[in-house]
């Protein structure tokens, strides 16, 4: 597959995505708050009311950073779902260390959540700017740990090969501790549910308080382009990515994918926020030792 | 004048309303406004088209309410149910059965530019001029220090966990803020998001409203706080499974908030997830909210604010005891200014 043709079907697989998840998240929310409908368009309204009303500006702000926090969440987002591989050979970046540059966009959104949450120069923000870096650092480790180990039985970096050495058997049947944890990771980079500690109620919406008109628009829409992003990662790097039989690869993916996304918003609706100090422990103390077992299990099993 | 395709798109999503409750609110509000479907209640002002005032603020927290309508971005109107203030502009509503009516039409016409937004109430400049002293116009002691624009800047302490030294930052939270019970102010010290002093400057206003939503909106389930806020529409069944389903139990910290007579945030919310009508008998006699709050971290202080039903929490703040005088002149001014300082912070609500 040309660059060209891969970029093109990765660029309308973000836009679907992103419409697909908020839709869904319209969905979910409205089953469990027992409301009836199902809100096809509303999401697309939500984005119109935004655009229509004004974008203030608050006393003193990072101009520069609230507008690059932004834009570098989409971005990152985007080079998630880029080193996604569509077929053996076609990925929209093919690097052999695409792993690592995944791990780097995992890092980055600590540092855009922090810029989105210090820009305002509004102390709330910076309440959940702080938070997230706190709650970020332990579960990048876990992303770090999970990776590794699925990346161990392909003894390759390069999403592609991880894909070629689920043939067999995809890694969250080999490594059933993996897919879980890594969920976790998904609801700390899209800003969800338990994992929510940036733009939280408890917060008055956190580093989004002070977001109003096109900015709003933009975060939310970025948030929902690193839930694709991510998705789009986890089904390659666990559920054998683009494999499958009678489909095209990219069909498969994008089943796989959807998955995952349906899986990530269930869970941010259906499971409680711990405060911070509690969920730091938690991660520490549990979620971390799991991940090591998980990453020692893998390296047994690809020395024996 | 006709409206654009964007305005046409926007008329149609839910309209999104920041609530500003007053005293003497009408009963079950917030239950009848879940019910609207064509409303969303928003967590800031600045994601809001419509401010809805319920009730009456009073005439010491008419400056908050001022500032929180300054707040909300253009085109921005505001309506006022069952409230006797007055608002330049703003719409009244009375009876319960108009106001989604109300809303979504004043929204549509917001939009199609049938109604002029809003202006501001106050003007847009600092609430207290500059007081810098240095010699580039910074605050008081070398390049720190000093209350510019009425704001105190931040001046390292010790923190109360380890000692080590924090920026420390004071300024009135309330009384419109989504997650404080309504009318309540409380003047805050934070490190960090760790409470370090606390002090009421306003109680809050007498209710009957149950905050058991709230808890579940605090501890991240707002679909199944929206249920719950729902009532009876839903079942309690299976309201019951699915908050079992979230462990929303186990997510606060065993003893948390815990008065002297031994409950907790746990037992409280409890009761207030077992729809039971009878109040927690609880003995708030010597419980403050310097007792309860000091030393927490900011969503577990949310959680305990919010377990208490209103009577209760009145009467803790009745408990709590005034804050030491600063000794210092920059304290005393920010006293007198009431609040007035912190006010370009949509945070502060």
């Amino acid at each position: 597959m040309s660059f060209p043709v891969a970029f093109l079907i990765m660029l309308v697989f973000l836009l679907f995505g992103i419409a697909l998840a908020a839709i869904l998240d319209g969905v979910i929310y409205r089953r469990i708050a027992g409301r009836p409908g199902i809100p096809v368009l509303m999401p697309f309204y939500r984005a119109a009311a935004h655009l229509s009303r004004q974008r203030i500006e608050t006393e003193a702000p990072d101009r520069l950073n609230w507008f690059l926090a932004i834009g570098g969440y989409i971005a990152v987002g985007a080079v998630g779902l880029a080193v996604v591989p569509l077929g053996p050979e076609s990925a929209v970046i093919g690097i052999k260390t695409s792993v690592v540059l995944w791990g780097a966009c995992e890092a980055l959104v600590v540092v855009l959540v922090f810029l989105h949450g210090w820009s305002p120069n509004s102390p709330l923000a910076l309440i959940g700017a702080y938070r997230y870096v706190a709650i970020g650092l332990p579960i990048m480790l876990l992303s770090m740990f999970v990776l590794i180990a699925a990346a161990l039985p392909a003894q390759s970096l390069d999403l592609r090969e991880i894909v070629i050495s689920q043939e067999d058997i995809w890694n969250v049947i080999r490594q059933p501790l993996g897919l879980p944890l890594f969920l976790l990771l998904g609801l700390s980079l899209t800003l969800r549910g338990p994992f929510d500690y940036a733009d939280s109620t408890d917060l008055a919406g956190g580093t989004a308080a002070e977001d109003s008109g096109a900015y709003r628009a933009g975060w939310q829409v970025a948030r929902l382009t690193m839930l694709v992003g991510f998705s789009a990662v986890a089904a390659t790097a666990f559920l054998g990515g683009y494999l499958g039989p009678v489909l095209p690869g990219p069909v498969w993916l994008a089943l796989k994918t959807l998955v995952v996304m349906v899986l990530v918003i269930g869970l941010s609706h259906l499971l409680a926020r711990m405060p911070v100090a509690r969920m730091l422990g938690l991660i520490w103390k549990v979620l971390l030792p799991i991940a090591f077992v998980d990453l020692l299990l893998a390296g047994l099993v690809a020395l024996a | 004048m006709g409206m654009n395709w964007l305005a046409h798109l926007a008329a149609r999503a839910e309209v999104p309303v920041f609530l500003a409750e007053g005293e003497a609110a009408p009963a079950e509000y917030a239950h009848l406004l879940a019910r609207m479907p064509a409303l969303r209640m928003v967590d800031t002002p600045r994601a809001a088209a419509i401010l809805l005032v319920v009730g009456t603020v009073p005439k010491a927290l008419l400056p908050q309410l001022h500032r929180l309508h300054d707040q909300l971005p253009h085109p921005r109107a505001t309506i006022l149910w069952q409230s006797r203030n007055d608002l330049s502009g703003a719409k009244r509503i009375d009876s319960a059965e108009d106001i989604g009516t109300a809303i979504k039409t004043l929204h549509s016409d917001l939009l199609a530019g049938n109604v002029e937004s809003e202006p501001d109430i106050l003007p847009d400049a600092p609430p207290n001029e500059w007081r810098g002293v240095g010699p580039h116009g910074q605050g008081g002691k070398g390049m720190m220090g000093g209350t510019p624009y009425g704001r105190p800047m931040a001046m390292t302490a010790a923190d109360l966990r380890d000692g080590l030294e924090l920026d420390t930052y004071t300024a009135d939270f309330g009384p419109f803020l989504p997650m404080f019970p309504p009318g309540l102010v409380l003047k805050l010290t934070l490190q960090g998001d760790v409470i370090q002093t606390v002090a009421v400057t306003h109680p809050p206003f007498e209710t009957t409203e149950d905050r058991g939503w709230v808890l579940l909106d605090l501890l991240g389930l707002p679909a199944l706080a929206q249920r719950k806020l729902r009532g009876d529409a839903t079942g309690k069944g299976s309201f019951d499974r699915l908050a079992r389903l979230t462990a929303a139990r186990a997510a606060i910290p065993d003893g948390l908030g815990r008065t002297h007579d031994g409950s907790d945030v746990r037992a409280r919310f409890d009761h207030l997830m077992s729809r039971r009508d009878s109040a927690l008998n609880l003995h708030l006699h010597h419980t403050g909210l310097d007792d309860l709050l000091v030393g927490l971290e900011w969503h577990e202080a949310m959680l305990v604010l919010n377990s208490f039903d209103t009577a209760s929490l009145r009467t803790i703040c009745g408990n709590t005891p005034e804050p030491e005088t600063d000794d210092d002149a920059d304290g005393e001014d920010d006293k007198k200014e009431g609040g007035m300082d912190h006010g370009a912070h949509a945070g502060h609500m």
